[in-house]
């Protein structure tokens, strides 16, 4: 393996595989740049290879750069799988209509409860209907610019933490651990989510990164 | 150590904005860019290649630069140019530093 290999898969360590193409082509151009420098000033291969090398710095300064710009491994396979659930939901007639007409009936239960004095109950389910109408219409909503997007993802955090702490009302300090372990896989992909934001131009995001 | 790693700290933040100015002038490639600002920063701002193409990225990413591929005495290779908003962008950069360098200018000149 060569000097420059062994600093390119340094640099592009944990990167997909788009990315460290990328980073691979740039790089060898801007090697072999360097490298015609050195030899028209007199130095021998090896040397021009040594300095040019030498010029691109510490690939693990470089890796961890690239990491903040470019798509890791984690965040390109989130984008390839991270629409499976909603093109199987769309592709569905039936299951499509069943989750949409979950916070219908959610708001429907609502109502009666509501009716029966049971309000503490009734909120919370209509609350939580609510929730899951937005999560769920998601998709099919007009969402394709970035204020709008911040809208939604304002109102779909914002309802999802009502929900929680009217379930469990007075008591959710006590029940923060469930809170946590059910939170954490929304979170974190949320977390990602922002990630692949900031690396890709808005142009070349798909609808799942607007929700 | 290297005998510029006073600036070399001072001029990481400022790389976007130099990255800008060099494109301002026309299309160039990475190398070039890196060339240019070492050329004339009289070899001042001298800087490892490997933090130059990730900062390419990220002004692409938000939409400040383009690039695109030209070949070059038979070589692909991958230009990059400035956008209305980059030029916006600059203008804005070069103002603040001017701020900046005048503020810091005076209390040097006063110690």
């Amino acid at each position: 393996m060569t000097s420059l290999e062994r600093w390119l898969e340094q640099a592009t360590r944990c990167l997909s595989a788009e990315s460290a193409a990328q980073v691979r082509s740039e790089i060898r151009e801007h090697h072999n740049a360097e490298r015609e420098v050195a030899m028209n000033r007199g130095a021998n291969g090896e040397e021009a290879d040594r300095l040019a090398v030498a010029a691109l710095g510490d690939a693990k300064a470089a890796n961890r750069q690239y990491h903040k710009v470019l798509l890791t491994s984690a965040e390109a396979k989130m984008l390839r799988t991270g629409n499976r659930e909603a093109r199987a939901i769309c592709s569905r007639t039936w299951l499509k209509w069943m989750l949409l007409a979950a916070p219908v009936v959610a708001l429907a239960a609502s109502s009666v409860l509501l009716t029966r004095d049971e309000i503490a109950f009734s909120r919370a389910l209509a609350l939580g209907g609510i929730t899951m109408g937005v999560v769920f219409a998601g998709p099919f909503l007009p969402v394709y610019t970035t204020s709008r997007a911040r809208v939604y993802r304002f109102a779909k955090w914002t309802l999802l933490a009502a929900t929680f702490c009217l379930v469990f009302a007075a008591n959710t300090p006590k029940h923060l651990w469930l809170l946590a372990s059910c939170l954490w896989i929304p979170v974190w992909t949320e977390w990602t989510r922002v990630s692949i934001r900031r690396k890709l131009p808005v142009a070349e995001w798909p609808k799942q990164l607007y929700l | 150590m290297h005998s510029n790693t006073r600036y070399m700290m001072n001029f990481k933040g400022t790389l976007p904005s130099l990255i800008l100015q060099a494109l301002a002038n026309g299309p160039c490639h990475g190398y070039r860019i890196a060339q240019g600002i070492k050329a004339r920063s009289k070899g001042v701002l001298d800087f490892k290649e490997g933090t130059l193409y990730p900062a390419l990225h990220k002004l692409r990413n938000e939409g400040l630069v383009e690039s695109y591929e030209e070949v070059e005495k038979g070589r692909a290779r991958q230009y990059y140019r400035i956008t209305k908003a980059g030029r916006a962008a600059l203008a804005k950069d070069r103002a603040q530093w001017r701020e900046l360098s005048r503020a810091v200018t005076t209390l040097l000149a006063e110690a």
